[in-house]
């Protein structure tokens, strides 16, 4: 069994706390991508499963089974680290069979397995060069390819793509996507990039600041973000948040975002648990899930900045705690001065509560 | 550097590389009072000790040192160098020395550095006791030494209350022992600088790569024999080379201890030149051994320098 269960994980480095009651499930086969800006503890958490850290609280269990006092050697992880840490001082074969050589494996099976494994790499013609004065591309698919060749049902990469140049990255992304298919390897993926989570991965947990923030499927995180954290993390651009406070009209309730005026009536659920309660709140919606108004109605802003990007435009609209942006999947015909009135698809309006961050969720 | 210039200089001047050329002269002038200096300070007395050796002046022969092919005596102290069996029999304890006290000492060393490399208590008080014998000056060592071994000195005594029984061995009269007390000295004094390049190059190996060997599945005798040993190569030879280099010159604690006897037992090649140099005085022979040895050490020193370039282009 290798699905991996992080109960309240606590990691202390002496009086600074990296990773706050962690509670993660990984399912048997799952890639999971732990996805956070830098220092958030991503690092730290994938130590602790592969045993070169002890946690300071809580339990690591790999099926049924504690992995307290059971040493990093014995763990049977894959794990390729964030600088590839290649033996420099041996050959590209050298890399690849090590693992097998330390456990005395017989030469024949050996030989096969670092020919499979390289030849899956493209890493065939590079065996005999020495790892010292290879390509961070090639050092990075020798990282791969030696954990891989153990066949460990569970894969641990710390940001495998972060030093690799952006072409290569893309051609990896689909590579490793591929290689868990074959291989059915549980595999939590270390990332502090949002596009490699989205597009590789089965689940995704963000993290911040040591705090586990939302866990789940790559779309459910980007619609449905838990906190107001989330909601600005995911997504490029965020989501536009504004702050207000919930009112009520006739058409029904929206939320008073002062100088722009009333937002448009907001669906039902989220109507439903709002009635009543005067607090302030933040009015939430995706750059992408706007258009344009028609009949006028919506909210007026000012064009203050437009970025052209391919066939894409993003216009920021606003200025300060009252700004948003809007993409656009053509040249929009916007104009720096003029004034847009935008209409965020009703369907994709999240509101937050500005107290405690949270999403305000429709009930039932 | 003056390797390098120096060919272009002395090559006729193509005035197609015009600037290349200038910079060449520009700097072999630069490097020119290095080079001089360089001559002075190995040449000179190299060639100086040569021109000697070929002769059979002494400071008291009544002639001046330049003066000595007045007393040639073609090739002589070579051919006697080579029937004088003081000389062979002193290189030959001075190789033994060696052979035992070089793999002691760095085994020793090793153990000692992989011991410190991981965090104990009180360790920064063990490395600060630990390297105390480097500092003494050898000729205090050996006084110490020369103490510790004396018939009623403290080794008996330890031995005595270890066997229950009165020891009074004169370590330093027996010619075996005499040469075990030798190179325990030279142990106890050379296996902290041992310690300490072996430590420095320890640290420096990298600890993911460890930690990579690990999650592999590597036990600790393969972490260490696959990765540090490889990673530790080329400062494992720097420090063989030195005290290989250091100990094939062994002289002033030893002299203390034993002066070289009982007898010959203990007489290094170093102890034997003093002897020829201060008692016999005939320092044309003492040339022809001292190039002798520079002809020997040489030989050990490009060795090690193509062991260490070889080992540095695998570790790197
Ligand atoms: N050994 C340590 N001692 C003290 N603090 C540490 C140690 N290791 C990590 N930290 C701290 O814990 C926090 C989390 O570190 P971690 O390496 O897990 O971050 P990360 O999410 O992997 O970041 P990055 O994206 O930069 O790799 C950081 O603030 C870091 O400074
Ligand atoms: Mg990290």
């Amino acid at each position: 069994m290798s699905a991996i269960h992080l109960q309240n994980l606590v990691k202390r480095f002496g009086p600074f706390t990296a990773l706050r009651t962690m509670d993660l499930h990984i399912a048997d086969g799952e890639f999971m991508a732990l996805l956070g800006p830098s220092g958030c503890g991503k690092s730290t958490t994938m130590n602790m499963i592969a045993g070169m850290e002890e946690p300071s609280e809580g339990q690591i269990l790999f099926g049924d089974r504690d992995m307290a006092g059971v040493p990093m050697g014995r763990r049977g992880v894959g794990f390729v680290f964030q600088n590839y840490a290649i033996f420099t001082h041996m050959t590209v074969r050298g890399n690849l069979s090590y693992g097998l050589r330390m456990r005395g494996a017989p030469k024949s099976e050996i030989d096969r397995r670092v020919g499979a494994v390289a030849e899956l790499l493209q890493l065939t013609p590079l065996l005999h060069r020495k790892a010292n004065r290879l390509s961070v591309n090639i050092l990075q698919r020798v990282a791969i390819g030696r954990s891989a060749i153990m066949e460990p049902a569970i894969f641990l990469l710390d940001e495998p793509l972060s030093n690799v140049d952006a072409a290569f990255r893309a051609v990896m992304r689909t590579e490793l996507k591929h290689l868990q298919r074959e291989f059915k390897q549980t595999m939590v993926y270390v990332t502090h990039d949002q596009l490699e989570a989205m597009t590789m991965a089965d689940r995704i947990a963000v993290m911040d600041h040591g705090v586990l923030q939302q866990v789940g499927a790559p779309l459910d995180v980007y619609n449905n973000p838990a906190n107001l954290f989330v909601a600005r993390f995911i997504g490029a651009p965020g989501m536009n948040l504004l702050p207000g406070r919930p009112a009520e009209s006739d058409g029904g309730l929206v939320i008073d975002l002062g100088p722009l005026g009333i937002s448009p009536p907001l669906p039902e659920g989220i109507a439903a648990v709002l009635r009543g309660s005067n607090g302030e709140v933040f009015y939430g919606f995706r750059p992408e899930q706007v258009t344009r108004s028609v009949d006028g109605r919506g909210l007026a802003m000012p064009v203050s900045f437009v970025e052209r990007i391919g066939a894409r435009t993003i216009v920021h609209l606003g200025e300060g705690e009252r700004s948003v942006k809007a993409v656009f999947e053509n040249d929009a015909g916007a104009v720096v001065g003029e004034t847009l009135v935008l209409v965020p698809d009703a369907a994709s309006v999240r509101v937050f509560d500005a107290g405690s961050g949270r999403a305000v969720m429709a009930e039932g | 550097m003056t390797m390098a210039t120096l060919p272009s200089t002395l090559a006729p001047a193509v005035p197609a590389d015009k600037p290349e050329n200038e910079s060449a002269r520009l700097g072999f002038r630069l490097t020119l009072p290095a080079q001089i200096l360089v001559l002075f300070i190995a040449v000179f007395p190299l060639l100086m000790q040569l021109y000697i050796s070929l002769s059979d002046w002494a400071p008291l022969s009544g002639v001046e040192w330049w003066n000595a092919w007045e007393l040639w005596n073609s090739f002589a102290n070579y051919s006697d160098l080579a029937a004088d069996t003081r000389f062979w029999s002193a290189l030959w304890c001075t190789a033994l020395v060696m052979v035992i006290c070089v793999p002691a000492e760095f085994l020793l060393g090793l153990a000692l550095a992989t011991l410190f490399a991981d965090d104990f208590p009180g360790k920064r008080v063990f490395y600060s006791i630990l390297l105390m014998p480097m500092m003494v000056v050898p000729a205090v060592a050996g006084y110490m030494f020369f103490m510790l071994f004396q018939s009623g000195g403290p080794v008996n005594d330890i031995l005595s209350a270890l066997t229950g029984r009165t020891v009074a061995i004169a370590w330093l009269s027996d010619p075996t022992l005499a040469f075990i007390a030798v190179v325990i000295a030279d142990i106890w004094q050379w296996t902290p600088l041992m310690f300490l390049i072996l430590l420095a190059g320890l640290v420096g190996v990298p600890d993911d790569q460890i930690k990579a060997a690990t999650l592999l599945g590597a036990n600790a005798w393969q972490r260490f024999t696959t990765i540090v040993l490889p990673k530790m190569k080329t400062i494992i030879i720097i420090a063989l080379a030195i005290r290989v280099i250091e100990n094939f010159k062994i002289f002033d604690t030893l002299f203390i201890m034993t002066g070289g006897g009982p007898g010959v037992a203990t007489e290094t090649i170093s102890v034997y030149v003093y002897k020829v140099t201060t008692q016999d005085l005939i320092w044309g022979y003492v040339a022809a051994i001292a190039l002798a040895i520079l002809v020997v050490l040489s030989v050990v020193a490009v060795f090690a320098m193509k062991r260490m370039a070889k080992a540095r282009e695998l570790a790197a």
